[in-house]
């Protein structure tokens, strides 16, 4: 259990008082109340020189982090009397405020590496940052990884891995022209032939002259038509056994052809071959001129070339949405203007305002101020209304365009951090409670190890028997009170608390099973702990032979119930809107800030005096396996 | 003597005696913040049973939760939940909060805090038991029926939530309420009154016992 709540511990004690008088059993004794002398006094924390101070109280908030556990210990300087670490004291403000205030803050000017570093070294996870500072924290993190996964790239990209195929090897060269100089010839040879593919598709139109026998002046393409058939072939052949290769070395062929650059590729090569099957049917040489069209999509091929290109064709994909509700907008006006327009020029003769999408064209040009002065108004009402026209054009278009431009990719960027916020929040969610989980979990463990009839003194001499180190016992006073602060809960109502794994079991058992449940609710009438251990490990043995590949597919999900936010706890409090996440293991609430509860009590038990259930001890081990939270 | 020690800034207020006509909302609700001091040490010792020692680490910890000075109801469950993750808290919290409100105002103050914690740990038992008597009867009307003692006896259990061993059934509550009316109400009548509850209590050893349990949790 986390939070900052420790100094209100004593109220929640006192108001189990509340409890008492409805309560049948009797309570459990409180534990004993060790005086240690740093209790309630001031600690020096000296880091690299840099002396912090403050209440062991503050430190022992957060017990599962280094400063708030026995850890600490391992940095006390005797000849001092204070506790030294040789650490960053600037980054150590940040750390200590978290004890203090229960925020962590990421300061803006610190590397985010070495922040890391700090925070894992004193036990924190970083989720626990709060609201105001997370997503800094987490864009300058994702930036630091990209940044390293570049250069890993670069790396990988410059030292050739040693036996590659030769399809991997091709593969390669198509994709990073500068690793090899084979690479690099290929690139400026396909360059080459698509500049000279454009100017030839280009230049084919220009009027080259006249015949001596006609008087009208021909293109280029048809008086020197051999010419640029060869040079297209060429081309076409170069582009088609580049295609080709490129298809052969692709790791996935389905992936390559799905991608847009080989539909570049294809649209670019395709006109040539349907022109050479088709060109003797005139009813569809119409159609094969049109195809030609198609070969100035061979200028698109330079974008394998440019990154500049293929940025910008990202980003015009990724605006799509708003460039479409730009062109609604602007569609609306022209019709409103076009008909505008049109009825006031419908009285002027000769006028050119024939039909409304007549008008159309007029309206686009003066509300771009193009301004042909290819269709212009004649009436007086016209003439108003094209002034209108052209003056709202300017409104229209010139103003907001920039406006929406940034808009629109503040707007693409807000949305982008609002799902990746969506989507860290559950996994920090997840990582919070499973460390949270812990609180829960040593309760069951403080039950189940140590049994509930022993006074502490008495484990103690049965430990000191053991000859092994007392590691079960929750050595912080406020997590013994806290675990018999819930003892007491279970005392007054009468039913015990047990994690999910078996509360799970127990529902299974009891559709299957209808006896055990009389059976174990007379053992629960029964005074002696005895009966309630092993009645317990039997569950633990039953659940052990009969179940033993369901441990997580149950225990896939927690639920988060909906909290309140509080300004002090926020970061460590659920938010309200969320229903289940997906646990990928059991394991996953031991992080490597927690000083755990290790399995090393598993091994007290195999040679504790709890009094008889030895023969149940073992089986301990194996419910230790899979814990999961029951919040 | 609270409202004595009690200065509360509205800065709304003063807002509002600056001659500023303009209605936002978003001004109220950011500037008016409630601050709360409390009495000062001296006066505290002499009204509870703490030394300053122990109002001093008190005062500390509750400002630390709550900087403001008063705990509004919302915080308080939330508080009251952290210390049961299992089951829902929020009820139960919800009437020790009305036990400590003595003054019904809506907030706890330090004041209130400390003076309830000063009966519960260090009160006589006869203090002890009155003030759980006050917390079971829920409108303060000196008498606990059935129908409160049923609510508060749910809000127990729902703190247990629902993986408990055995489960936690739906006539749970209701029969542990019958055993508590049998042992409490002498007189049948249907109700528990203080002189029975106080009565009945003194005489259960077990309860008498308990009730000494968190003497020293300070």
């Amino acid at each position: 259990m986390a939070a900052g709540v420790a100094a209100w511990l004593p109220f929640a004690r006192a108001a189990a008082i509340g409890w008492m008088p409805v309560a049948t059993r009797p309570m459990p004794v409180p534990p004993r109340e060790k005086k240690k002398s740093q209790d309630q006094g001031l600690l020096v924390l000296n880091v690299s020189g840099q002396k912090f101070q403050t209440w062991s109280n503050t430190l022992e908030r957060y017990p599962d982090t280094l400063l708030g556990s026995t850890e600490r210990d391992f940095f006390f300087h005797e000849e001092t009397n204070e506790y030294f670490f040789d650490r960053d004291p600037d980054i150590f403000r940040h750390i200590l405020n978290f004890y203090r205030t229960g925020k962590l803050h990421y300061p803006r000017q610190e590397c985010i590496a070495a922040y890391d570093e700090e925070l894992s070294f004193f036990g924190i996870i970083p989720e626990i940052i709060g609201d105001c500072c997370y997503e800094e924290y987490k864009d300058r993190r994702r930036e630091n990884q990209e940044r390293l996964q570049d250069d890993e790239d670069d790396e990988k990209e410059d030292v050739a891995p040693l036996n590659m195929t030769f399809r991997e090897y091709m593969w390669r060269a198509f994709e990073n022209p500068h690793t090899s100089t084979t690479a690099l010839v290929l690139y400026y040879v396909t360059g080459f032939f698509i500049a000279i593919s454009v100017m030839a598709n280009v230049v084919e139109t220009v009027p080259c002259g006249t015949l001596p026998n006609r008087a009208k002046e021909i293109s280029c393409g048809d008086r020197y038509a051999l010419a640029f058939f060869c040079l297209d072939t060429a081309c076409v052949m170069i582009f088609t056994v580049e295609y080709l290769l490129r298809l052969i070395a692709a790791p996935s062929r389905y992936n390559f052809m799905k991608s847009v650059m080989s539909i570049i590729d294809v649209v670019a090569i395709m006109p040539y071959y349907i022109g050479l099957v088709m060109t003797d049917n005139d009813q569809v040489s119409g159609a094969f001129v049109t195809l030609r069209v198609f070969r100035v999509f061979r200028i698109f091929k330079f974008s394998r070339h440019s990154a500049g290109l293929r940025i910008l064709g990202y980003t015009l994909k990724s605006c799509a949405s708003e460039l479409g509700f730009l062109l609604f907008s602007l569609t609306m006006a022209i019709i409103i203007f076009a008909t505008v327009m049109f009825y006031a020029e419908k009285g002027s003769t000769s006028s050119k305002f024939t039909s409304i999408p007549a008008a159309f064209w007029y309206t686009i040009v003066t509300m771009t101020t193009l301004g042909y002065g290819d269709m212009v108004p004649k009436t007086i009402v016209g003439k108003i209304f094209g002034s209108i026209c052209s003056l709202s054009g300017v409104l229209v278009i010139a103003l907001p365009v920039p406006v929406i431009v940034s808009n629109f990719s503040r707007i693409y960027h807000q949305s982008q951090r609002a799902e990746k916020r969506r989507a860290q929040k559950k996994t920090r969610i997840a990582k919070i409670r499973a460390s949270k989980s812990r609180g829960t979990n040593a309760y069951m463990h403080y039950k189940q190890y140590n049994g509930h009839f022993l006074t502490h003194s008495s484990l103690e001499e049965a430990c000191k028997e053991a000859g092994q180190l007392l590691v079960g016992k929750p050595n912080i006073p406020f997590e013994s009170h806290h675990h018999h602060l819930l003892h007491c809960l279970e005392k007054t109502t009468n039913h015990e608390f047990i994690d999910e794994q078996t509360f799970e079991t127990n529902c299974m058992e009891v559709t299957m099973v209808n006896k055990s449940g009389s059976r174990t609710s007379s053992m629960s009438g029964s005074s002696s702990p005895h009966g309630l251990s092993s009645c317990c490990s039997r569950r633990h043995r039953r659940k052990s032979f009969s179940l033993p590949n369901s441990n997580n597919q149950e225990l896939s999900t927690i639920q988060i119930r909906e909290r309140p936010i509080v300004n002090s706890r926020s970061s460590l409090n659920a938010k309200p809107d969320f229903e289940t996440v997906p646990l990928k293991s059991g394991h996953s609430y031991v992080t490597s800030s927690v000083v755990t509860l290790p399995p090393a009590a598993s091994s007290l038990l195999t040679s504790s005096d709890n009094g008889g259930s030895s023969s149940s001890t073992c089986n301990y081990s194996q419910s230790n396996i899979v814990r999961v939270s029951a919040l | 003597m609270d409202s004595q020690a009690k200065r509360v800034e509205t800065i709304s207020a003063r807002l509002d005696a600056a001659g500023s006509s303009t209605d936002s909302v978003e001004d109220e609700l950011e500037l008016s913040a409630v601050r709360h001091r409390p009495e000062g040490l001296e006066q505290l010792e002499a009204l509870t049973r703490f030394n300053r020692k122990e109002l001093q680490i008190l005062y500390r910890g509750f400002k630390n939760e709550c900087p403001s000075g008063v705990v509004n109801e919302d915080t308080f469950k939330d508080i009251y939940s952290q210390f049961f993750p299992q089951g829902d808290a929020s009820k139960y919290a919800h009437f020790l909060f009305n036990a400590f409100d003595t003054n019904k105002d809506g907030s706890v103050s330090f004041e209130d805090f400390v003076m309830g914690l000063s009966i519960l740990l260090r009160g006589s038992v006869q203090e002890k038991l009155n003030w759980a008597f006050n917390l079971y009867d829920i409108n303060k009307d000196g008498y606990i029926t059935k129908e409160e003692m049923l609510d508060i006896m749910k809000a127990i259990y729902d703190m247990m939530g629902k993986c408990t061993y055995p489960l936690v059934k739906d006539d749970t509550p209701r029969q542990h309420v019958e055993l508590f009316f049998q042992k409490m109400d002498k007189n049948k009548d249907g109700v528990v009154t203080i002189d029975e509850f106080i009565d009945c209590c003194q005489n259960d050893e077990n309860i008498m016992r308990s009730m000494q349990l968190f003497e020293n949790v300070i």
